[in-house]
């Protein structure tokens, strides 16, 4: 009777371990794939200023970026990310297709932009330069244009950076566009989460963001949030500021007057780093939560006291440190001592680490790789069945899920807040053992469980009728 | 004084210092207009590529001052050789092909700037002696933005006065309205467009390094400030310093009092009141040009 009670409890201890492995937020049990560290090459001789190419029989991804114009730093990120997981993928003889090891081509696509040169470039690299996947873009109206040249061409196309829920909602969905970046009904409710849940202290919030469908849209998303976890929060202010704002000193005075304890904002720069800057410089020294306030020179224009107490939600983040596992740190330093090599553009602070939305860029492209790989064809039909519901686990450690009825990826995202240097050492936890003396940068980081931040289901759509 | 008020008057702050912004970027642009009818099209890349300037002399010196000196002088300078060697050639071909002209140099420059510092977004801070804000009567207001707004009305002074109180300013005068009869009178009428030029680009390099510290240096920094500035010229009348400055002051007012009482609208604001303005009046507030 004794061993049979023993068995009992051993049977019970085993199913509700396994019950709690599956339902464990965030965390999924098992992956399909992951980041392999023992097959990563040597990158050292990595330059992207003058990278080596294949031509002939290959895979050939068309990186569809501004690669002109205001945005040609966008263009640049985009590049050198797509490139390193390409020439990483290279070095090791390339990618089974058919069974045939084949190289990987990026092909430069510049969009400008524009939604209209977008069309242009997008047919253009699938009916001449004959791409096998779209990866891309910025804006929104871009990516809405990219993913209806991939649908009407039968190609696949990754979304790796327009963040709208809508794009893979109602008639705008194609079965041909993955949607591998986070998107804006999780940002908001992250943020939200974050301040409800975790952090309980600051209660009004002054929302300012871009007068664009981004910049709305990632209002939306905050205050429905704070419905959700944070009911006793305020909203004091709420504006939308025209894009590219030369003065933000009149959303200033109108904050200081609010009252506000947070501003919250979805800007992208120069707009994000005029913002924070002319705030800093107006003596709105509140705490500004915001997603793309990351680029090191403006970080250093307001240095060290303006820049902390700045919050970021990141798609890239870490939970107590960032070097874990060795493995990791090996990762970090194939790219940081290659880095170190390179000339301009990419011999700037914003190249130093492989981590913010450039580690995303950079994994982004690995799971794409890891998929094809998997699928083992070029076939846009073999590369979808993988794709759907596919789990991938990024070099960092966190998982990324493809929800295959609206093809949006359930993800943790995390919190980081910003810093002095000497308060970096237990999360930037190797020498030397900050990102930058010269401003604040993350100090603390918070996972918010992928759970908690579900992307929105379009409850129109038959293919997610019934789905979580 | 109450907290109510005290947001009043620094909006109203705000305004006209964004209006004196507005008006240091606008200067050279109507200087250039109004005397030699050339509507330039580099003048905001002139502009930017001061602020360029600013960041290259500030971060070799780590002198702001300097870099005030040297910038509008270079950019000054490039003007003379952009009216001497392309502009004076094709004045005589009429207003087309000096917007095509120039067009073409805001392209070079464009590329330039990108060729040589990239597209990053790159930073200036205030020189130290100004870095700090000014508490007035409960109001902190940073003393670099009222160091713009003394010298923006010091340029604006010094102009109507050589402009309209001086022997150089009635010739200049004198050449846009009868070139021919002031090169009879033994006057090199070409050089003078051409200094005029330098000057209107030397306006535009002491904008762009005095908003250097202010925003963002980066290629689209010419469109950020320069589709303002063209309304501000448009709306104050083509050549017309006075009604630049009262445009710029306008539009610096409704920008910020429009952010205060009707934000939604604000971004169209500066739009819908250039179209009212043209509407009643379609050579702007003192313009004779249409």
């Amino acid at each position: 009777m004794k061993s049979f009670s023993k068995g009992i409890s051993i049977l019970v201890s085993t199913l509700l371990f396994f019950m709690w492995m599956v339902s464990s937020p965030g965390q999924v049990g098992a992956v399909n794939a992951k980041f392999d560290f023992n097959r990563m090459s040597d990158m050292s001789d990595f330059d992207p200023n003058n990278p080596f190419i294949p031509t002939g029989d290959t895979f050939k991804i068309g990186v569809l970026a501004p690669f002109s114009g205001p945005a040609t730093v966008i263009g640049q990120v985009y590049w050198i990310a797509a490139l390193w997981a390409a020439s990483d993928y290279n070095k090791r003889g390339g990618i089974t297709i058919d069974g045939k090891k084949k190289l990987i081509q990026l092909v430069k696509g510049d969009m400008e932009f524009k939604p209209d040169v977008t069309k242009k470039v997008a047919e253009r690299m699938i009916l001449e330069d004959k791409v096998h996947v779209l990866w891309g873009t910025a804006g929104t109206p871009n990516v809405k244009v990219m993913n209806e040249v991939a649908n009407k061409y039968k190609v696949i196309a990754q979304n790796t950076a327009a963040l709208t829920d809508d794009l893979y909602e109602g008639p705008n969905f194609t079965r041909y566009s993955f949607m591998t970046c986070w998107c804006s009904s999780q940002i908001g409710r992250a943020m939200a989460y974050y301040y409800g849940q975790i952090r309980k202290k600051e209660k009004r919030f002054y929302i300012l963001c871009q007068d664009s469908t981004f910049g709305h849209i990632f209002a939306e998303g905050f205050k429905a949030g704070l419905k959700e976890y944070y009911p006793d929060a305020q909203i004091v202010g709420e504006d939308y500021h025209k894009l590219f704002l030369a003065d933000f000193a009149p959303y200033m005075t109108k904050i200081k007057a609010s009252g506000a304890e947070v501003i919250y904002t979805g800007d992208f720069v120069p707009d994000a780093a005029n913002l924070v800057k002319q705030a800093r410089q107006l003596g709105v020294n509140i705490p500004i939560a915001h997603i793309y306030v990351e680029d090191p020179p403006s970080l250093t224009e307001i240095g060290v006291e303006g820049s902390r107490g700045l919050v970021q939600l990141s798609w890239y983040g870490f939970e107590g440190s960032i070097f874990k596992a060795p493995e990791f740190v090996k990762y970090y330093k194939n790219w940081n001592n290659a880095w170190k090599k390179w000339k301009a553009p990419y011999n700037t602070a914003n190249y130093e680490h492989p981590l913010g939305s450039l580690g995303s860029y950079i994994e982004q492209t690995y799971w794409l790789l890891s998929v094809v790989e998997r699928a083992g064809s070029a076939d846009p039909e073999k590369i979808i069945k993988v794709w759907e519901g596919d789990t991938y686990q990024y070099a960092n450690g966190k998982i990324q899920q493809m929800r295959a009825c609206d093809h949006k990826t359930i993800q943790d995202l995390h919190i980081l807040e910003a810093v002095p240097p000497e308060e970096q050492k237990a999360f930037f936890n190797i020498p030397p053992y900050y990102f930058d003396k010269n401003y604040s940068s993350a100090g603390r980081g918070f996972r918010i469980p992928a759970d908690k931040i579900m992307p929105r289901i379009d409850p129109t759509m038959e293919r997610c009728k019934g789905a979580k | 004084m109450d907290p109510i008020t005290a947001m009043y008057v620094t909006q109203g702050v705000h305004g006209l210092a964004y209006g004196m912004v507005l008006f240091l970027v606008a200067s050279g642009l109507t200087l250039i207009f109004g005397m030699m009818g050339v509507l330039n099209i580099a003048h905001a890349a002139f502009f930017m590529l001061s602020a360029y300037f600013a960041y290259q002399i500030t971060v070799s010196t780590g002198s702001f001052w300097l870099a005030l000196l040297l910038g509008p002088i270079a950019t000054g300078i490039l003007g003379m050789l952009v009216e001497r060697f392309l502009l004076r050639k094709i004045h005589t071909l009429g207003h087309v092909a000096e917007l095509i002209v120039t067009t073409g140099v805001m392209f070079v420059i464009m590329g330039a700037v990108k060729f040589i510092w990239g597209t990053e977004f790159l930073y200036v801070s205030p020189p130290p002696v100004l870095n700090w804000s000014a508490n007035v009567g409960g109001m902190v207001y940073p003393v670099y933005r009222l160091f713009v707004m003394v010298l923006t009305a010091w340029i604006l002074a010094l102009m109507a006065l050589v402009i309209f109180k001086t022997r150089l300013g009635m010739v200049v005068r004198a050449a846009v309205s009868n070139a021919a009869m002031v090169n009879a009178l033994g006057i090199n009428v070409p050089r003078l467009f051409m200094f005029v030029f330098g000057a209107g680009s030397f306006l535009a390099g002491i904008a762009g390094v005095t908003i250097a510290p202010v925003l963002s240096v980066f290629p689209g920094l010419a469109d950020q400030m320069g589709m303002d500035a063209f309304i501000v010229v448009v709306v104050g009348g083509f050549g017309s310093l006075g009604g630049a400055f009262l445009a710029a002051m306008s539009i610096g007012l409704l920008s910020s009092f429009g952010v205060q009482f009707l934000s939604q609208l604000a971004p169209l604001l500066t739009f819908a009141f250039m179209a009212i303005v043209l509407t009643i009046k379609p050579t702007g507030f003192f313009g004779e040009r249409e």
